[in-house]
């Protein structure tokens, strides 16, 4: 296993007036990682849970997310803003996890073609009656459309990220992304409708 | 029930606010949400979905005891 890191003073992560031993709100007696886990810790955790489709599992990846990101928080050059290479290291963690299990889902050409025949299936709201009911129905959507277009719309959610920051994490412009965004929408809501 | 009795009143005074409670539960959990986009009913759903408390304690047991301080910070007064 790795060693940690040595964080540089001047990482702008660390809570103004914080000292080692001071346990922010969040619990966590290490000011840089209280701080990023303060901030970050939400989203992360919602990434990992639909793309994993698992609450357990979902926690352990939050878990080695941030352990990770603590003990590489040296390597972080500020390229990026945090949440997107925490991002970045929960993408590849999770899709790691899912080859591992064998679980990704194949798309088939036949699908995509029946959500671009489907009419206005984008433009129309969405409505569910069943608030407690949602999670699962977003889970049992989300497991059902590509993998491209499930990460597309999970990370399109944070208002955090822009076009281009989701271009990067995805390996793509982010015209392609506005592009795809479009018929993740449309396969989102024709599959939601069948979770009815 | 004795509508005299004080403690019968106290009773169905409660079971009142209980009913009236269970009424309000009920219209709030039959309100029907409308998004326009996936991404909107995701957002919505990241926010209602909290975190487990766990994490945390796993991930302080996992970063080890903080280092103690130097004696020469404590005695200049810096935080680092």
């Amino acid at each position: 296993m790795e060693e940690p890191q040595p964080v540089a003073s001047s990482t702008p992560v660390r809570s103004p007036g914080a000292a080692p031993g001071d346990r922010g709100s969040v619990g966590l007696a290490i000011p840089e990682l209280a701080a990023i886990y303060e901030e970050n810790c939400r989203p992360i955790y919602y990434l990992a849970l639909r793309m994993l489709g698992d609450p357990t599992q979902a926690e352990d990846a939050t878990h080695d997310v941030f352990l990770k990101a603590y003990r590489k928080l040296g390597e972080f050059k500020g390229q990026s803003t945090i949440r997107t290479w925490l991002y970045r290291i929960t993408i590849n963690h999770c899709q790691n996890l899912l080859q591992t299990w064998h679980r990704r889902h194949i798309q088939t050409t036949d699908d995509e073609e029946l959500w671009e025949r489907t009419a206005g299936a984008s433009e129309s709201p969405l409505r569910i009656l069943e608030t407690r009911e949602l999670g699962q129905r977003i889970q049992k959507t989300l497991q059902a459309i590509p993998e491209e277009y499930r990460l597309l719309l999970l990370l399109v959610a944070d208002e955090k990220l822009s076009y281009d920051e989701i271009g990067t994490l995805t390996s793509q412009t982010s015209d392609a992304v506005r592009g795809k965004l479009h018929r993740a929408r449309k396969a989102f809501a024709a599959h939601f409708r069948k979770t009815a | 029930m004795n509508p005299l009795n004080p403690h019968s009143k106290l009773q169905r005074l409660s079971q009142e606010q209980t009913l009236s409670e269970q009424q309000v539960q009920a219209q709030q959990q039959q309100q029907i949400l409308e998004f326009a986009t996936a991404e909107e009913m995701i957002r919505y759903d990241a926010a209602q979905t909290p975190v487990p408390a766990s994490v945390t304690e796993r991930l302080q047991s996992s970063v080890g005891p903080v280092p103690p301080r130097s004696w020469w910070r404590r005695w200049l007064g810096q935080a680092g």
